[in-house]
């Protein structure tokens, strides 16, 4: 039995809406399209508002008298001098101190996560061995697993030409990065088609009442 | 045109078309698939399932309306299995749209298990047995403001509710009083979580991803970064699975009954990557 | 000055960032709390504001200046000044001063994002699927040995990875997650080592001022 809300309503038309970019462009998807980033940002205001700028700026500086909040709240503004030509160059104020913080911040964190434990996880341990769970076969997988980061990484080092040994270590390196991205593609059908399957099920279920 | 020419320039509607059957057709006429469960999705729920009484679990809502389909099913999963052994729960977001689906997903459950519930004991109560942070700007702020105190990050929960008055925080102040921390992502957040939370304070990181970025993140499961890993419906579903078989929670399975669709999608698309193939071999072949 | 004290201020913050990380000394944890619980998360949230402030000067902009499809740009003005309206005056759950349902018909900020947002989110990926296949069909060809193997680890993980794949032989499945766990992640872990490293290099650049690009223009 269809829904008779109102609401569901929308959701199935916006959602064909969307959908009929299949045939070809027009102007119901434009329009749909149009809301979407309209009411995106709606809602991000909504929580700008209540639960960060209210909360953390404005009570304390107005109710709770906080007045060196006055600092970020002159800084904050600086971002709109990008408006204001003569002044633009203040914007480059608050941008410096988020960007330099971000960065200082991402730089120990990157070394550890990214390189000191990926190395880590290469090397040939005995706790890299267990945790394949695979008994002496997991000395083996390390140990391919191992050369075939190797080879990987011979294969992106493009500063001596690919002859000889880096060769045949690049190549080898190829066939890892060529069925890893095969998984990779694998993996992404099963992505896509499970994002169609999950607006097939709204407008079949809750909409069209077909499916349970 | 000869058969050979037909065969390799079908027209992209019909393909459209053609996917949609195959996917609707087992939506409409469902049949049951028997899932089995593969390592990295149990070692999350053994995480999940072990932790301490006395200490929290951090779920972090970190989909959007683009990839609900997908993480969805996990989040509804691990809430169901949170509750179930009266875990207690912090739910938050690093990005704004996040918020309404860990807020639809929260109250599902929640609705779900006090609509059973016999006693407030048995109900699970805001404010005591679970917390909704919300959000805060500035992903690595909350990720290591939370290490030092939670209440300091998080001055008010989404609702507006002061949080140091709420009984949760009064016991959980910071990464020190949580066990584990599982990411429910579509972008790189749970390597941040790692990287910023787990380096710094030794957090305990589990996943669900969606499939697509699934590729990113096995390196860092494979390490032992991540205590375990969900990716995409597949990963639901085996989630789905365990809470079946070793909780007795028989709820709708959403990952779980879309396999049969998914398995006919996988056997098309690749049927068509065969024809183009064949098409292409033997026009190469002629010439 | 104009260059000078912008690069002056993110030094000295990037130094920030970096120092807690190895003194835990109170002191430095303390300003470092406080400095992005008090500073930078209030920058944050101007930064978002500047966002929205740019999205909607480039659609008035396109309205004033009749630009290609002008018409929807007024449809996305009108529909975010109607749904902040709502969410700002009507609160996050519906309680606030503005009313926000009429009679059993809800019109709050959650209702319009569960109902329009994400219909409309999601709808637009799952055109994606439509697009893959189509593409898959029309250019994935195994013209050389690299392609091939491609495409057979692909139809491994595609099979494998499903029920099916546990039908029609019990070690499918296990192949396909060996495939995930070694040659994936062998493939995955060097483009993650020149990812790092190569973010490593351009963090110090920016720190150092070396690598200058987000000053902006030529002032």
């Amino acid at each position: 039995m269809p829904s008779f809300d109102p609401w569901v309503w929308v959701s199935a038309l916006l959602t064909l809406a969307i959908f009929s970019f299949l045939y070809k462009d027009n102007p119901f998807y434009k329009i749909a399209e149009h809301i979407f980033v309209g009411a995106t940002n709606g809602y991000a205001v909504t929580f700008y508002w209540h639960n960060v700028l209210v909360p953390r700026l404005f009570n304390p500086l107005f109710q709770g008298h906080q007045l060196w909040y006055i600092i970020p709240l002159t800084i904050g503004i600086l971002y709109f001098t990008r408006f204001i030509p003569k002044i633009s160059w203040l914007v480059r104020i608050p941008i410096g101190i988020t960007i330099g913080y971000f960065t200082g911040i991402a730089i120990p964190a990157g070394i550890e996560a990214s390189i000191i434990k990926q190395v880590g996880g290469t090397l040939l341990t005995s706790e890299n061995f267990a945790r394949w769970n695979a008994g002496p076969l997991g000395i083996v997988w390390s140990i391919i697993l191992f050369i075939g980061v190797l080879c990987v990484v011979s294969y992106f080092y493009f500063s001596k030409e690919h002859k000889g040994v880096l060769k045949v270590t690049s190549g080898i390196g190829i066939i890892f990065i060529m069925i890893g991205f095969g998984a990779a593609f694998g993996y992404t059908v099963m992505a896509r088609v499970s994002l169609l399957i999950g607006r097939l099920q709204f407008l079949l279920g809750p909409w069209l009442g077909i499916i349970r | 045109m000869n058969f050979i020419d037909r065969l390799t320039t079908i027209n992209r509607k019909i393909i459209y078309l053609v996917l949609a059957i195959v996917i609707v057709i087992p939506l409409i006429f469902p049949s049951p698939q028997k899932v089995r469960v593969m390592a990295p999705v149990e070692k999350l729920f053994n995480a999940v399932d072990t932790i301490h009484e006395d200490k929290a679990l951090i779920i972090n809502f970190e989909y959007d309306p683009q990839s609900q389909p997908e993480v969805e099913p996990m989040g509804l999963a691990v809430l169901r299995h949170a509750f179930k052994r009266r875990i207690k729960v912090l739910v938050m977001s690093l990005y704004v749209q996040p918020l309404g689906l860990a807020k639809s997903a929260l109250d599902q459950v929640v609705g779900e298990i006090n609509a059973e519930s016999k006693s407030n004991p048995d109900s699970i109560i805001y404010g005591r047995d679970f917390v909704f942070l919300g959000w805060q700007p500035g992903f690595y702020i909350p990720i290591l403001g939370m290490g030092e105190s939670i209440t300091n990050v998080y001055k008010t929960d989404y609702y507006g509710n002061k949080t140091d008055t709420l009984t949760l925080m009064k016991q959980t102040k910071n990464y020190n009083n949580v066990e584990l921390l599982v990411s429910l992502a579509v972008s790189d957040i749970p390597i941040y979580w790692v990287a910023y939370a787990q380096n710094r304070f030794g957090l305990q990181v589990g996943a669900g991803v969606t499939a697509v970025s699934a590729g990113d993140f096995y390196p860092y499961y494979q390490s032992g970064q991540f205590t375990g890993l969900m990716v995409g419906m597949k990963g639901g579903a085996e989630y789905e699975e365990l809470l079946a078989t070793r909780l007795n929670i028989h709820k709708r399975r959403k990952a779980g009954e879309t396999l049969s669709s998914i398995t006919f999608a996988h056997l098309t698309i690749i049927l068509l990557i065969v024809i183009g193939n064949v098409g292409f071999f033997i026009k190469r072949r002629k010439r | 000055m104009k260059r000078t004290l912008p690069l002056i201020l993110l030094m000295i913050f990037g130094g920030f960032g970096i120092l807690p990380f190895f003194i835990p000394h109170p002191k430095i944890q303390n300003i470092d709390s406080f400095l992005r619980n008090d500073l930078l998360l209030i920058l944050y949230a101007f930064a978002l504001v500047l966002g929205l402030g740019s999205l909607l000067h480039v659609h008035v902009n396109k309205i004033k200046h009749r630009g290609q499809n002008w018409q929807y740009s007024w449809i996305l003005i009108v529909t975010f000044i109607v749904c902040s309206i709502i969410g700002l005056f009507g609160g996050v759950s519906g309680t606030g001063p503005l009313p926000t349902r009429i009679g059993n018909f809800p019109f709050d900020i959650q209702t319009i994002y569960l109902r329009v947002e994400v219909p409309l989110g999601s709808t637009m990926f799952a055109l994606l699927a439509f697009f893959m296949a189509s593409a898959a069909y029309r250019a994935f060809r195994a013209r050389s040995t690299e392609a091939t193997l491609l495409l057979t680890a692909a139809f491994f993980v595609m099979i494998g990875i499903l029920p099916l794949g546990d039908k029609i032989s019990h070690h499918l499945p296990s192949f396909a997650q060996w495939i995930m766990d070694l040659p994936l992640v062998a493939g995955q872990r060097g483009i993650i080592f020149g990812i790092a490293l190569g973010a490593l290099a351009t963090e110090l650049k920016i720190i150092l001022g070396i690598e200058r690009s987000w000053l902006g223009g030529v002032e």
